[in-house]
């Protein structure tokens, strides 16, 4: 009897296993996938018959560090991402603040007009927005990209700080009001260190976001001092030369890598701000 | 330290009353608990005296100063909460030295400060923990340590006991009460446990529906109650109300009769004995009812009788004991004995 509940519960931990591993190996193949086509040379491409063992070449590699600005145009996503980031932090924490503690005329309306702005499509701002950063001047550099970035983003980050403000018990707050604190104190030393997984966790999403924009990246940025990975990719499409699959795909790899470090580093604070914020402890 | 006065105090939102028309003046260096079901308005009244919570209407006067605009953080109240509100990113030390940070109190003389709260409440081999790694009695020591180290004005506590189990209850109780007559800082406490209100205060203040309805010390709360709900609030079991009638000194409900009561409240009655004021007897007494339950404690039985559709409870004699539905007669100490108006439930004397 406990010898055949043992063999069960080992095969249950098999299966569980099993599964576990097929959805991993589900996730990772297209990244897999990338790097092998990354790191192969063009003729093995495209080919009639699948290629399982592929040769091993650095011809993308060299060529986009080489040929191509890569250096640059990684630089100028880093920048303009954390710099977006920064300015979704300082700006929705306080709104945030806002929206969850006090009680205004309003206060919802604003709010839910906060989070409209990301529901309308990005191509009816498109124009309007090229003619606002033109006027100032703004065209063709990284605070430009900055900018538009944190514009893009700042709704959900701010609705994802709130969320969690509204899971701090309000008594934290009465406490620290008790002891002599005033309310950017409150802030700064209560009410920030509680809910840094959920800063963690919007930052995170934000940069996801903004690593993978396009649209406005391409209408503001016209040459390599403001380009970013994203821009980069469609500079190997078209041309005398045609698509460069494999520069493609190793520029697409090089543009995840940061996230994915990023995501594995903080992992921990991650899965606990993502669900901390859904449901109330 | 600090007299408290709430004048007229009232709380109200939109339609909804909080607190209507307190009067209270709490003397310096007194222990008052505010006690009461949910609702009742007594957290709310001292959320007012913190400062957390703005009186529609009334004046909040400390040692003679009206508070009603002054900030919570300016009144040097410290409160301790039902939930402990320790700061979670904070060790425990840095948990009571918070209080004195804010107040510039000088670097050099904060640890000794922290560590002589800290030892008042025997928490200093704890101070390098974070709140998420000490036990639920830990934790109200923590907060308890963090309202003293700064020797307020008054203290303000929300049902600080609450969260722990009764034997833990029982010991932080004592030491409450302990800290408070050490520093003699005015304590304002909310409770709806009746022990802890008796046990704590030198007055009790009971409320209800907003208002409060008796203000006196545990002893006159307990032996003089004003109306039927503070007679029907204090006091495990409950004292028994009867409802019936009295006609020249003689109170009659179906299986009660008593005679030799004031011949001048005729009408409809309620009379209310407490359990502990009931014996059974063999003797002709003023209650006759069928067994309906039988509990022995160990230290006594509680015995609840049947008297027309009333039930009846009494504490009896330990060895007592009696078969279900079978007749019993109790007899109440003539001394011991509440008249309330039905109607208004007020006290008859």
């Amino acid at each position: 009897m406990a010898s055949q509940r043992k063999r069960s519960r080992g095969e249950s931990l098999a299966l569980r296993y099993a599964i576990l591993g097929a959805w991993a190996l589900f996730c990772l193949v297209p990244v897999l996938w990338f790097l092998s086509i990354g790191l192969r040379p063009r003729t093995e491409i495209i080919t009639p018959q699948p290629i399982y063992f592929p040769t091993f070449s650095l011809d993308a590699w060299h060529m986009i560090w080489e040929d191509w600005p890569m250096g640059k145009y990684l630089r100028n996503s880093v920048l303009a991402i954390i710099g977006s980031v920064i300015i979704d932090l300082v700006l929705a924490i306080p709104a945030a603040y806002s929206l969850s503690r006090f009680e205004y005329r309003g206060r919802d309306d604003i709010g839910f007009y906060i989070l409209s702005t990301r529901m309308m499509a990005p191509a009816i701002v498109a124009v309007p927005i090229f003619f606002l950063f033109r006027n100032f001047g703004l065209l063709d550099t990284i605070w430009a990209l900055m900018l538009i970035y944190a514009a893009i983003n700042l709704s959900f980050v701010t609705w994802i700080i709130r969320s969690y403000m509204l899971d701090i018990p309000k008594e934290l707050e009465d406490a620290a009001k008790t002891d002599g604190a005033g309310q950017m104190r409150i802030l700064w030393e209560i009410i920030i260190p509680a809910i840094l997984p959920g800063i963690i966790t919007a930052s995170v999403i934000a940069m996801i976001f903004a690593i993978n924009e396009f649209l406005f990246t391409l209408l503001i940025a016209s040459t390599p001092d403001a380009y970013t990975m994203s821009v980069a990719l469609a500079n190997f499409t078209g041309g005398s030369d045609g698509v460069i699959y494999n520069a493609i795909a190793l520029v697409a790899f090089l543009a995840f890598l940061p996230v994915f470090l990023v995501v594995v580093l903080i992992q921990k604070h991650l899965s606990r701000g993502l669900t901390m914020g859904a449901v109330k402890g | 330290m600090a007299r408290i006065q709430l004048n007229n105090i009232q709380k109200r939102w939109g339609a909804v009353w909080g607190v209507r028309d307190v009067n209270l003046d709490i003397a310096d260096e007194e222990f008052v608990v505010f006690l009461g079901p949910s609702g009742c308005g007594k957290t709310t009244t001292m959320r007012m005296i913190a400062g957390l919570e703005d009186p529609t209407e009334g004046e909040i006067v400390m040692d003679g100063e009206v508070m009603n605009d002054i900030d919570a953080r300016d009144r040097d109240v410290a409160m301790v909460f039902q939930g402990y509100a320790l700061y979670p990113n904070m060790t425990i030390y840095e948990n009571i030295r918070f209080p004195l940070r804010m107040r510039g109190v000088p670097k050099e003389q904060q640890d000794g400060l922290i560590r002589r709260a800290a030892g008042l409440v025997e928490l200093e081999d704890y101070l390098d923990r974070k709140p998420g790694a000490l036990s639920g009695g830990q934790r109200q020591r923590a907060a308890l340590a963090r309202a003293i180290v700064r020797q307020p004005h008054v203290f303000l506590m929300d049902e600080p006991l609450s969260n722990l189990d009764a034997k833990l209850r029982q010991h932080m109780r004592v030491q409450i009460k302990h800290i408070q007559r050490e520093l003699k800082i005015t304590t304002v406490y909310v409770t709806h446990d009746q022990i802890e209100a008796m046990t704590l205060a030198d007055r009790i203040v009971i409320m209800d529906k907003g208002a409060i309805q008796q203000i006196g010390t545990p002893d006159e709360i307990y032996n003089d109650p004003a109306n039927t709900f503070v007679a029907n609030f204090i006091g495990a079991p409950p004292m028994n109300l009867i409802s019936g009638t009295m006609e020249q000194g003689v109170f009659t409900a179906p299986g009660v009769r008593v005679d030799g009561l004031p011949a001048k409240h005729d009408g409809k009655i309620t009379l209310g004995v407490r359990p502990e004021d009931c014996t059974v007897t063999a003797d002709a007494g003023h209650l006759q009812g069928t067994v309906y339950g039988v509990e022995p404690t160990g230290d006594m039985t509680y015995l609840t009788l049947k008297a027309g559709d009333k039930l009846i409870e009494v504490k009896a004699h330990r060895d007592y004991r009696a078969d279900l539905n079978s007749d019993a007669t109790v007899g109440f100490d003539p001394k011991r004995i509440y008249l309330f108006d039905s109607n208004s439930g007020q006290r008859l004397r």
